[in-house]
This record gives C-alpha cells, structure tokens and sequence, in this order.
C-alpha cells in the first residue's frame, strides 16, 4: 500500500509536470497562429509591405515556440498509455477517439501547413500563402477543441456507461460527447485565453522595441493589432471563464465548493469569499474576508439556489459509497460467473455509484467488508485540496481582470496614438508577458487537481488508473523528464531572446555583410 | 458475416496501414537523420540535407503521434498494456524524439560550429534510436511480452526493461534502421545533387542489401521461435476481453497462416523484389522509382508480420491464455464505427493536402540555393 | 454551362454552410460563438490596425 501510494504520487507528479511544462507553449501556438493570419491579412488586403516584415518577425518567434510544442506533445500522446494503463483500458473507449480525431483532424493540418507556412514564401501566390496560414490557425485550434472533448469527458462522463462484459466504460452516444457543455465551454475558454496570451507576448515585444526607439513603424503597428485583438480576447476569456463555472455547479459541486471555500452549504443569498485562508484538516476558513450577496448571483445565476458546501458533499459521498459497494461485489460475481443473473440485478441497480465503492476499494482489498472508519475517509477523500484550488482560482482571476484593464488602457493610447508619450505604459508592458502563462497554467491547476480524487469524475479514482510501476522506475523517468525539460527550457529562452534583440530585419539599410536576419531583406519583394 | 468482426478487421488492415505510414514517412526523415554526417561533410551541404525535409518532417512525424491516438481509440488494451510493459523502451524512445523537432528548429538558429555539431548529433542519435525501437517492438511482440491481467484488468509486466533488448529484438531493430536509411537516402538522391546525391546512392545499395539479409535471419527465426496458437475459445464476435479463452504455444506456429494459405509467400518474397529493384533503378538514376520500392519493401515486411501473428497482437509469454488478439483488445462496435467514419473522411483530404505541399515544396535543394532563406534550417 | 457549374458548386457549399451554422447554433451554441467571436476578433483587429495607414495618407495628402 505503502509503494502505491508513492507510485500513484510520483506518476501524478509527472503528468503534472510534463503537462504544466507542455501548456507553457500550447496558449502561445494558438493565439499567435490566429494572430499571424490576422496580420497577413492585412498585408494581402492593403498590400504594405510592412505588414510582410511583420508576420515574417513573428513567425520567426511563433516557429522557435512551436518546436517546443510539438516535442512536448509527443509526450502527452503516449503518457496515458504508459503511465496511466488502467485509466487507458477503463475510458480507451471514449477517450481515445477524441484524441485520435485530433491527430486524423487537426495534427495533419497544423503540421503539414506549418511547413509550407515557413518555407512556402517564395514559392506560393499571396492569396495562397495566406490561406495556409489560416489552416496553421484553424489546424492548432482544431487540436485544442478535440483534447479538449477529451478532458471535458473526464470532468463530465456522459454519452457512455459501464459495460460488465468488458470491464470498462464503453461509448454509446458520440454526439453526447462532442457536444458536452463541458468540453464546448472549456474549448471556447482555452482558446481564447490563448488568444490573450498571445496579444500580451506581441504587446510586450512591440513595447520593449517603442521604448527602445527601434523599428517604430513595424511595433505600433504590432502593438495596435494586438492590442485590439487582445481586448476581444480578455472579454472573451472572462464570459466563458463564468459559463464554466455555471456549468461545474452541477457538473462537479465539490469543485465548485473548492473553488469558493465553502465548508457550509451557502443559502442565498451568500456572500463570495474575496480572500480566506482554507483549513481543510478543520473544515473552516481561518479567516475570510466576504463580499455580501455577491456569491448566489455569480455562480447559480439566480437569487434562490443553495450552494453545497463541503460538509454536505462529504456526506453525500459517504451514501454514495454505500449505495456502490454492492455494485462491485456483485461485478466481481459476474466475473466468475458471467450468466449469474442476480448478481447482474444487483449490478444495475447500483452501477450509478460504481466508481464511489473503487474509492473504498483503496483502503478495503473486499469493499463488503469496509468499516465506518474506512468509508468515511474514502468520503473524505472527495473534496479536492481547497486552499490550493481556492488560490488558483483567485490568481486566475485576478490576473485576467488585471489583463483586461492594462488592454483597455493600451487601445486607448494606441488609438489615440500617444504610445510613445506614455513611457510608463511601455515599460509596464514586457512585464505583463508572463501574466498570462501565471493565468494559463492556474487554470489547469483549477481544472485538474479541482478533479480530484478522480481521473474521470465520479467513475476512476486517481488511485486506481496509474500503471503498475515500481517506485524505481518512476524515479528514472521523471528524473529523465526533468534534465531534457530544464534543457529545452533554457534553450528556448535563450533563442527567444535572441531573435527578439535581433528584432525585425528593417528595409533599405541592410548591408550585405551584417549578419543575422537583416541579410536578405529584399528577397520577398517579388511575390 | 457479423458487422463486429468485420470492424475490428477492418481496424487491424488500418492499424496495418497506420504502421507501414509510419515507418515510409517518418522512417525517411529519420534515416536522413541519422545519416546527416555521411550525406554532408561541411555545415552547408548538412543545411541543404536538412532543407530537404524541413517543410515535410513535421507532418510527416504525424504518422506517429496518429498511430499513439489510432491504437488508444481502436485497441485501447493494447495501448494500455504494451506501452506501460514498454515503459523503459517507449521512455527511450519518447527522450529521442521530442529532441527531433528542437533539432530541425534550432540548429540553424545559431552559426557556431560546437553549436551546429551538438545538434548533428542529435539528429543522429535522434534518428538512429526510435527506428531501432520501433524495430525491436515488433520482434518483442513476435516473441511475445510477459504480462497478465487481474480481474479488474489491471495489467502487470513481469520482465526485466534489459530483456526487451533480446537478440532476436535487436535484429529486427537494426533491420528498421537499414530501411530507413534506404528510405532516407531515397529522398536524398531525390532532391540533392552532385556529391551528396552521391553518397546517397551507396548508402541506399549499402543499406538495402543490409536490410535483405537481416530480413532474411529474422525470417528463420520466426519460423523456428514459439508461435501462439487459439486452442478454446476466442470466439471472434465476444466481447473485447481477453480472459476468456486458451492459448498454447509450440515451435513453427507463426509459420500456420502461410502454410494455410501458401499464396500469402508472395508478400515476403515481395520484399526481395522491391529492394533488389530499387537498388537497380536507384544506380540507373531514378530515385523516384527507388522509393517508391523501398515503400514497398516496408509496407510487405510490416504485412508478414501481420500474417505470421493474425489474429494475435499482443501475446503475452507469460499468461498465454490473456494474449491480446484482434477479437478481444478492440474498441466497442460504436466507437470503431465512427473511428472508421472519421477515417473515410479525413485521410483521402489529408492525402490531397499533403501531396499538395510536396508538390508546391517540390525541386532541387543545394546548399547555394538555401543560403539565401531567412527560414530556412 | 461552367458558369452553371459552378454555381451550382457554390450554391451546395452555402447550403452546406447554413446546415453546419443550424446544427452549431442548436447544439453547439459555444462552438458557434467560437466562430462567430475569432471571426469578428480578426476583423477588427485587422481593420483598426489597417486605419493607421489610412490616418498617414490623410496626413500626408
């Protein structure tokens, strides 16, 4: 037991690591490549060249980002399988094609016209070139929409059900789970929150060039398309943001009571918990600090509802939990027995609550046999960590709106054209760079640990879907894991920062010995 | 016939093709990889090598993230199963790969030498260790992976990662790596000119005449390893649950479907032809012709697997009785059939694009002719 | 009779595109204001940019 706990630990380690890592460059790949077709389409519509130099300068950047994107996402492809081989067989036969959709549907188009993108200047028609661009864009998104019916799944299981002859849930309507609200709501808010990202790095570069005086021309130009696309982008996020969290009220109420730090259930009106300190091991907020009445209104978008907290939720699980434990004894009948006729009544009438008694299973081997004591842990074990779920959603939050006010600031300026008076604003934004990666991956923090402890909500326990591994073995691959990572990392810096002090090759003034991209500037001029 | 077992064949042809994709598209960029030093001597003839697959390698790598999600959708078990048990080797593999794509971004990003040269190496290591891999991953599932299930299908490894490296596996390994680079030097003979498209021609004879006589070893051994055989069991239309049926192993067994159906010889003799043809048409000058047999060389070695082990996929050495076979790893009916609707569409317009950027990227690479990209690798 | 080709072509694309936008709209209402919200976010972001240009030229007639 010992060892599976520090398995089980170390391999959700590892996918929290390898996927943290890979959704550095995720966000970045979608907003930019969207943001590239944009600013082509200036050029192909107005026929500037100026706009020519600037995609190419930030496909440069884009290229130097997406490499990394890839290789990490090899990774994410084949760590279900071999980390999380349980999980694997249990959902494979709804989580799998969503994610092999994506490769047929998405992955081929990103990748192919990635290419033809980068390398297809010289050798395709404007209008051409810029169509591949656009299915760079479409292609990145379309992956992020169909990992994202994936996850939706494991947040809300629906369009499936447990069959006992196979021992694992089994598809039985896709349609159901393409059109999930869940996934359609978190696709919709991931891909924004890309574009976001995306319109703070542009941002962020084009300030640092203003303040340095340097390619003026191309970075206000830069700064006002991303700081409109931006703007969009940051309003977007934050509508979709509350839709999900109007969704996972009902999809995922221990989530929800995480997220808001609510031990008691919360009649309305309730007040929302602007700070507090979360004492799990008590069940009660140390200290909290309440807007009144603002919480009923945000999160049921209504003025009646109740909010459960986490002591009701706790308790519900423990009936659950008892309502389940006859289900798996009578699955394990079935499996010596398949025509047991009972043992299958008795499997229907309880498989609803299936995935509860797996949670009791982890600390009684034959759930018949499971005391009091051992039911109510495994009821315990329901609600997420709360102060660092709690915490994530406050950073998430507070740095969108923070995001979305630095925007509004920066298209006034910009529209104004007072950017270059306005140093303070210029210095400020490379500093809001990173905003927005902090943002991205406390997202994910929310999302997946608010999950906990299921793999697939309310059907796997995380305990249960990890691979079979020794501690050794998993001690070597995350080891492994680390090394390459810190690697990649600090070459990509190193190149990013690099090309970003090269910047943009400047028409007219390039001489022919200078080195770097400022050599071949007129070579484009043809097309 | 039952429409169930018509789609789980239906997805063991596909799994097949997904296969052969594979190691034709990816295996060409990684051979050129791998012998990125031979092909080039100086930094500018390595960039126009390189060049020559940049626009393509990134689509091409597809073929292997699509057949990770293919099997996870098709053949959930064995995904479950095969890469866990694999853990060091998929691990392995993994660790090379992902170095891949940093290679072709940013080797070109910097103009040091020490620079440069790491990432050679690289590619190299990059290109030379997943062909072997992959190679050795079908010879272990030919000899079979020691593995069972508990109830709950749970699965178990219960080898040593060391055992995987057999000598058989390594063989078979080292046999992928020699049609890559066959494969590899295709490409290159293709789009490279003078000295380079040189060299690519004798590592091409070099390499495909490897290839043969390794294909040749592992072809009797097959025939004299322990094969699986269904005895009880096994019903093709059950449910995918590979505990209900018996399964036996004697010396020869891989040998049944050829000796059922003799005409099936002609796929492996087939690879002879299409190696020794394309070594001939490559020496007379036309690579287009080379790697179209080389192709074909790989898709007939990848289909004499599949006869030899059908319907087995996975079998396990140590619980024979739970070997994974096409009948009992697949996905329920509902999901291979609209896996199966998803591919009808998607890989026809998929191939329309592709080729179109082939097309469009299409001509000579010279190392003069790239000094001039702001782009380019 | 190209002509009529290929307005027949076009003719099946919208039709094909109304019946996409009904299904979107009716299940998928997120992903429908996906692409009703990128599309819009381009647009603008193109078009206030592309102003700039505009305001010189005035500037400089």
């Amino acid at each position: 037991m010992q060892e599976l706990d520090t398995v089980i630990a170390l391999s959700r380690t590892q996918f929290a690591a390898t996927a943290l890592y890979h959704y550095l460059f995720v966000p970045l790949t979608l907003g930019l490549s969207v943001l590239l077709a944009t600013m082509e389409t200036i050029y192909v519509v107005t026929g500037r060249d100026i706009y020519r130099r600037m995609t190419h300068f930030w496909a440069k950047l884009f290229a130097i980002n997406f490499a990394l994107g890839v290789a990490t996402g090899l990774t994410m492809e084949f760590e279900f399988g071999t980390n999380w081989s349980t999980y694997s067989h249990f959902v494979g036969d709804i989580f799998g094609a969503p994610l092999a959709i994506e490769g047929l549907m998405a992955f081929f188009l990103e990748s192919t016209f990635v290419g033809l993108m980068l390398f297809g200047w010289g050798k395709l028609s404007r209008g051409k070139h810029l169509l591949v661009t656009y299915m760079v864009a479409l292609g990145s998104n379309l992956s992020a929409l169909w990992i994202l019916v994936a996850n939706g799944y494991m947040q809300k299981p629906i369009g499936s059900s447990f069959n006992p002859d196979t021992m694992r849930m089994e598809l039985t309507s896709f349609t159901d789970l393409i059109f999930s609200p869940e996934a359609q709501a978190k696709f919709v808010h991931t891909s924004i929150a890309g574009y976001l990202t995306a319109a703070l790095f542009v941002l962020g570069i084009s300030a640092f060039y203003m303040l340095r005086g340097r390619h003026l021309e191309l970075a206000k130009r830069s700064f006002r398309v991303a700081a409109l696309f931006g703007l969009f982008a940051s309003v977007g996020v934050i509508s979709l943001g509350d839709a999900l969290g109007f969704i996972n009220g009902s999809a995922q109420p221990t989530k929800l009571a995480a997220m808001e730090g609510l031990w008691e259930t919360a009649e309305a009106p309730a007040g929302f918990n602007l700070i507090a300190w979360p004492n799990q091991d008590e069940q009660r907020n140390d200290f909290e600090l309440q807007v009144p009445y603002l919480l009923t209104p945000l999160v049921t978008h209504g003025f009646e509802e109740s909010i459960p907290g986490v002591k009701d939720l706790v308790a519900d699980a423990e009936t659950k939990i008892r309502n389940g434990i006859p289900a798996l004894t009578a699955l394990r009948t079935l499996r010596e027995n398949p025509d047991d006729a009972q043992a299958l009544e008795q499997f229907e009438a309880h498989q609803d609550n299936l995935g509860y008694a797996l949670l009791v299973q982890r600390y009684a081997e034959d759930v018949s046999q499971a005391t009091d004591a051992q039911i109510a842990r495994a009821a315990a074990d329901t609600i997420p960590p709360v102060a660092t779920v709690f915490w994530s959603f406050r950073v998430m939050v507070g740095t969108a709106f923070l995001m979305m006010a630095f925007l509004i600031v920066s298209v006034i300026y910009s529209l104004r054209d007072t950017l270059l008076e306005k140093r303070w604003l210029l210095r400020v934004a490379p500093w809001m760079i990173p905003v927005p990666f902090i943002a991205n991956e406390a997202g994910w923090i929310v999302a997946e640990l608010g999950r906990q402890p299921w793999t697939v909500y309310g059907q796997l326990p995380t305990w249960l879907s990890a691979s079979t591994h020794s501690v050794e073995y998993m001690i070597f691959s995350l080891t492994g894991f680390v090394l390459l990572y810190t690697l990649f990392i600090i070459i990509e810096m190193f190149l990013m920062v690099k090309f970003i002090r090269l910047g943009p090759s400047e028409p007219a003034k390039a001489p022919v010995a200078d080195s770097g991209p400022h050599r071949h500037s007129s070579q484009w001029s043809e097309i | 016939m039952d429409i169930y077992i018509l789609l789980k064949v239906t997805w063991w042809v596909l799994l097949g093709v997904l296969l052969i994709g594979l190691a034709v598209m990816v295996g060409m960029d990684m051979g050129v990889g791998a012998a990125l030093r031979y092909f080039g001597r100086t930094d500018g003839e390595r960039r126009a090598v390189i060049n020559m697959i940049a626009p393509h390698w990134d689509g091409n790598q597809v073929w292997f993230i699509l057949g990770g999600g293919a099997v996870f959708a098709a053949w959930p078990t064995i995904y479950a199963t095969a890469f866990s048990g694999l853990y060091v080797v998929m691990l392995v593999l993994l660790w090379s790969m992902i170095v891949r794509p940093l290679g072709f971004e940013y080797r070109g990003k910097m103009t040091s030498d020490r620079w440069r040269g790491a990432w050679d190496w690289m590619l190299f290591v990059s290109g030379a260790v997943p062909m072997i891999v992959f190679g050795a991953a079908i010879g272990n599932m030919l000899e079979g992976v020691p593995f069972h299930f508990t109830w709950n299908m749970v699965s178990y490894y219960t080898g040593s990662f060391i055992s995987l490296f057999n000598p058989f596996a390594v063989l078979c390994g080292v046999m992928s790596l020699a049609l890559a680079l066959y494969q590899g030097s295709a490409m290159v003979m293709n789009r490279g000119t003078g000295v380079i498209r040189e060299r690519a021609i004798r590592l091409l004879t070099l390499s495909g005449l490897v290839a043969l006589a390794l294909f040749t070893i592992c072809g009797v051994w097959v025939a004299m390893m322990h094969g699986y055989e269904i005895t009880a069991g096994g019903d093709p239309a059950g449910p995918a649950l590979p505990l209900n049926k018996v399964v036996e192993t004697s010396a020869g067994a891989w040998l049944n479907n050829f000796i059922a159906h003799p005409l099936l010889w002609l796929v492996p003799a087939l690879v002879y032809l299409a190696v020794l043809a394309g070594i001939a048409s490559a020496r007379a000058g036309r690579s287009l012709f080379a790697w179209w047999a080389g192709a074909l060389a790989w898709a007939c070695t990848i289909i004499t697997v599949g006869i030899a082990m059908f319907p087995f996929m996975m079998p396990s050495s140590s619980e024979p009785s739970q070997s994974l076979t096409v009948w009992d790893a697949s996905s329920s009916q509902g999901t291979l059939a609209w896996m199966l609707a998803f591919t009808l569409v998607f890989v026809p317009i998929i191939c329309i694009y592709t080729s179109w950027a082939f097309w469009v990227m299409r001509g000579k690479v010279t190392p003069e002719s790239i000094a001039h990209d702001e782009h380019a690798y | 009779m190209k002509q009529i080709l290929l307005f027949i072509f076009w003719l099946c694309v919208a039709m094909v595109a109304i019946a996409l936008t009904i299904v979107l709209g009716e299940r998928g209402a997120w992903y429908f204001a996906w692409v009703v919200g990128t599309v819009m976010i381009v647009l603008i972001a193109a078009a206030g940019t592309a102003i700039i240009d505009a305001r010189y030229e005035e500037e400089h007639d």
